[in-house]
């Protein structure tokens, strides 16, 4: 009887209002079709008969704010068709639910004969309008995600199912891709999960226990990372010069708030570089060059490594980085070598290598620990070192671009590797497949991947890595490794890759 | 920092399931470690898709990406708690393993109402019986199937919408299904073994569309159906003898199909039909009809007969395509007198689109242009585009030439 009444009344006024009522208790006037378009307060104007003057005028559920509620109102006055008839049936209002749930089959097959006859010409009208549709619900949806949920919340509780889809749509596209810690963090989650119960089953990680290990002492590692970085901002004023010793360089290394960029040269050496955790500026490099000319140290080497293998089962703690080289040139202890430094005023114009080293792991912290420095680090290569770090950290510290220009015209053969990885991370070189830690969430330090073709390195790739951090899950191969997914962005090519941890 | 709210957990129950369910089942499950709500949240999802994306399995070896796979399902199967409405296995790498049985076999315990299953490679996979006793079906998707159901099988009571694409199923089988399903609304097929006459009765049936190799399509009792497409995708044998028959294969399809508003007959489909005793007219008019697109080859006779009986019987058609399929023949005689009736005096009131394609300019495929312009007083646009290495300036000049009868009517030519 009310829709007799509405459509006898549509005529008559050129446009009647609802009273509302929000939250506020301010009662205001909504037009009728905008205000018809959420199905609760349809159904309380009809049912009902309230919203018909001030007195009675409907209530809104409790879960909409009036904020919301005018968002929902500019939502509703876009997506109502423009009345094309006077008269409002159900059969008009059937139409324009299913219209603006995006289902042109519906119009097809369930809307009246009235429209049937219509024809082509109306169909594409409603086409072009449910283009402008689209565009105007994702402008719609972007703002910040508290009010997104609160979006939802208001939508649902009026019963309005295209915005509550559209918003929970909205919601999935945040959620998708993020770790979980990135989740709790948008939402304000709080953590309260227990490490075990952390790592029941997720799909991919359910049997091994080095997964699980793996995966615990990554948690440790970054909340103590977190802990440090919140003490380390009350230090920030301390002035860092770079004069330490490399035994400072090393326990400060081990001290796990160090970034690690490592790059090989040619066989001789690789130099590791390191940038701190805190903030995103360089806090202090510093170049260690290892190199490996000695026998004696070759098969020190080869003991530490195995040393590490197993070091690495029980604590890869993952504080530093370094890359190794199989068979020929294993790397481990520091070395000096003149001719490096050569090569190295043209910093970033060597050659560099990744080491191949499939079958193991480093322990880096370890690794450090036993390393002969002081026999090997005379004062005069000390200054030199420093030299080179002022030199590496301006180049470093240069914008991108110039940098890359830099890079690319240095030739094919010369081209520089940084393996950059956080304190949370193993690196270790395969072949032509650097590897990657598993959260770079907190990083905005640009990674360059260099990686060797059967030509020889001949392509390089760079992963900058902004807030929007990866998405990086581990995953087994076939031979228990532990396998990560890396995106290399646009720079020269765009592949994946696959990393070993 | 100030404690905020966390308000994406109090939100109700169905619009996080909602949420979850848009996202893919690999970061869907990963929520369960945000925090102590968010643990079971995920398994009430009522929607698992796993399809190529959703366990990304690098390796190389058969064996392991089948385990990984079937480990992956099975420990979300068990943890799912609630009603699993949409299912779906699509991965890429998944063979008809033993292990589908098992799943089907969980889910037939419950309530499922779409279910698809992919296999995309290997041979077909045979599905179990307990496929067949899924209640609450209303969508059923199989590709590269077997199916046998049992003798005891009543059909899905509640199925709206089947679509079965390489699977290989018996006639009996298949009618059975067809008729059982008595809400039945939506029908596709393509590409199958086993089935020569289709025989389609299905009272609530509005979509039909088959794809692939058989003799004969029939329907009977399908007063609701709308929208049809038939491609036969394999030439007619020219059996003399067969055809010529007494009843109108096009008669029968007619009478059967009285409301049909869109109708595709696609590849060989037309030479089937014309197989047949072919009348001048319809006894009655299509008039619900306002779409046909056919594939015709011009320079036959009783095709091109049949496509004009068809287009006679449509008085309001709004859009008509048509696409020359050239056969290799040993004469190609000049046609005329096909596209033109002098008997006929209706015209196409509604029609504003043609598209015509696949023509090198004979006469039959100029008769028919000339015949649709000069009766198509509304027509805004017809579009001719000649086959491959064919066209040119004669068959434009032709083009040129003709009378329309609408002032409206755009001829446009478009290079092959």
């Amino acid at each position: 009887m009310s829709e007799v009444d509405m459509a006898v009344i549509k005529p008559e006024m050129m446009k009647s209002y609802i009273w509302i009522q929000t939250l506020d208790g301010a009662i205001q006037q909504v037009e009728q079709e905008v205000a018809m378009f959420c199905p609760m307060i349809c159904q309380e104007a009809i049912h009902k008969g309230m919203g018909s003057s001030k007195n009675c005028a409907v209530s809104l559920p409790q879960r909409v704010s009036p904020a919301m509620f005018s968002l929902i109102l500019d939502y509703c006055r876009f997506h109502q068709v423009p009345g094309r008839s006077n008269k409002v049936s159900t059969q008009f209002w059937h139409f324009i639910c299913s219209l603006l749930a995006l289902h042109l089959e519906l119009l097809v097959h369930r809307s009246s004969r009235r429209w049937n006859s219509r024809g082509i010409g109306q169909l594409t009208l409603v086409c072009s309008f449910v283009k402008e549709r689209k565009s105007f619900d994702e402008k719609f949806v972007r703002m910040d995600t508290k009010r997104l949920c609160e979006l939802t919340s208001a939508a649902d509780s009026l019963q309005l199912k295209p915005l509550v889809d559209l918003t929970s749509r909205a919601l999935a596209r945040i959620i998708e891709g993020k770790t979980p810690e990135e989740i709790r963090e948008i939402f304000h989650l709080p953590d309260d999960l227990t490490e075990e119960e952390k790592l029941e089953p997720l799909k991919n990680t359910t049997d091994d226990p080095r997964i699980r290990l793996l995966n615990r002492l990554y948690a440790k590692k970054r909340k103590e990372l977190k802990e440090r970085e919140k003490l380390k901002d009350v230090e920030a004023e301390e002035d860092h010069v770079d004069d330490r010793s490399v035994d400072d360089l090393l326990s400060f290394i081990n001290g796990g708030e160090v970034l690690l960029v490592v790059s090989n040269l040619d066989d001789n050496y690789c130099k590791v570089e390191c940038e701190s955790l805190a903030g995103l500026k360089p806090y202090w490099k510093q170049e260690i060059f290892f190199s490996d000319s000695k026998g004696i140290k070759t098969s020190k080497n080869k003991k530490k490594h195995r040393k590490r293998k197993d070091l690495q089962k029980c604590a890869p703690s993952n504080e530093a980085i370094e890359t190794h080289k199989k068979e020929s040139n294993t790397v481990s202890s520091l070395c000096h070598n003149v001719g490096v430094d050569q090569k190295l005023k043209s910093s970033l114009g060597e050659t560099l290598k990744l080491q191949d080293a499939a079958d193991e792991v480093f322990a880096p912290t370890v690794e450090f620990d036993d390393v002969d420095i002081d026999d090997e680090i005379d004062p005069a290569l000390k200054e030199e070192i420093d030299r080179e770090v002022e030199d590496f950290a301006r180049i470093l510290n240069s914008d991108w671009p110039e940098r890359m220009q830099e890079l690319l015209s240095l030739g094919q053969e010369r081209r520089p590797t940084h393996l950059s990885v956080n304190g949370n991370g193993a690196l270790k070189g395969h072949g032509s497949m650097p590897s990657f830690p598993l959260s770079w969430a907190e990083m905005n330090i640009p990674v360059w991947i260099l990686s060797q073709t059967a030509n020889g390195w001949n392509n390089f790739d760079q992963i900058v890595i902004q807030n929007r951090p990866l998405s990086l899950t581990p995953e087994l191969d076939e031979t228990g490794e532990i396998f990560i997914h890396v995106q290399r962005q646009m720079f020269l090519s765009s592949e994946w890759h696959f990393c070993r941890l | 920092m100030d404690t905020e709210l966390d308000r994406i957990s109090s939100l109700p129950g169905h619009v996080l399931d909602q949420i979850l369910s848009v996202l893919p089942i690999r970061d869907a499950v990963k929520t369960s470690s945000l925090s102590s709500k968010w643990r079971y949240k995920w398994s009430h999802i009522p929607h698992l898709v796993f399809d190529t994306q959703c366990a990304s399995i690098t390796s190389e070896d058969q064996t392991t990406v089948k385990n990984k796979l079937v480990s992956i399902i099975d420990h979300v199967l068990l943890l799912h708690n609630g009603p699993i409405y949409k299912f779906k296995l699509s991965h890429r790498d998944l063979l008809g393993v033993s292990d589908i049985d098992r799943w089907i076999l969980h889910l037939s315990r419950g309530s499922t109402k779409e279910f698809v299953l992919e296999i995309w490679k290997g041979q077909r996979y045979r599905l179990p019986s307990c496929l067949f006793s899924f209640e609450n079906l209303i969508h059923l998707e199989l590709f590269n199937c077997l199916l046998k159901p049992p003798s005891a099988f009543k059909g899905f009571r509640n199925l709206k919408s089947l679509h079965l694409q390489h699977v290989t199923l018996s006639l009996e089988a298949f009618e059975n299904l067809i008729s059982r399903c008595a809400l039945l609304e939506r029908l596709t097929l393509m590409n199958f073994d086993g089935l020569t006459h289709l025989k389609i009765n299905a009272p609530n049936l509005q979509f039909f569309d088959v794809g692939g190799v058989f003799d004969d399509v029939s329907f009977e009792n399908t007063l609701l159906l709308t929208q049809v497409t038939i491609a036969l995708y394999e030439n007619v044998k020219n059996d003399q003898n067969v055809c010529r028959r007494s009843s109108s294969k096009l008669l029968s399809f007619f009478v059967n199909l009285p409301h049909i508003r869109r109708l595709k007959l696609h590849n060989y489909f037309l030479k089937n039909l014309a197989m047949s005793k072919i009348p001048s007219t319809l006894p009655k008019s299509w008039v619900d009809l306002n779409y046909i697109s056919i594939h015709i080859n011009f320079n036959d006779f009783e095709e091109s007969s049949v496509a004009f009986c068809l287009l006679k019987s449509c008085p309001n058609l709004q859009e008509i395509e048509m696409l020359g399929r050239p056969e290799e023949q040993a004469v190609v005689k000049p046609l005329t007198g096909c596209w033109g009736d002098d008997n006929w005096k209706s015209l196409f009131g509604q029609l504003r689109q043609v598209k015509i394609a696949g023509i090198s300019g004979t006469r039959s495929e100029l008769d028919c242009i000339k015949f649709l312009l000069s009766n198509s007083p509304v027509l805004e646009q017809m579009t001719v585009r000649p086959a491959p290495n064919e066209g040119g300036l004669e068959l434009v000049k032709e083009l040129l030439r003709f009378r329309r009868a609408s002032i409206l009517a755009e001829v446009i030519y478009m290079e092959p």
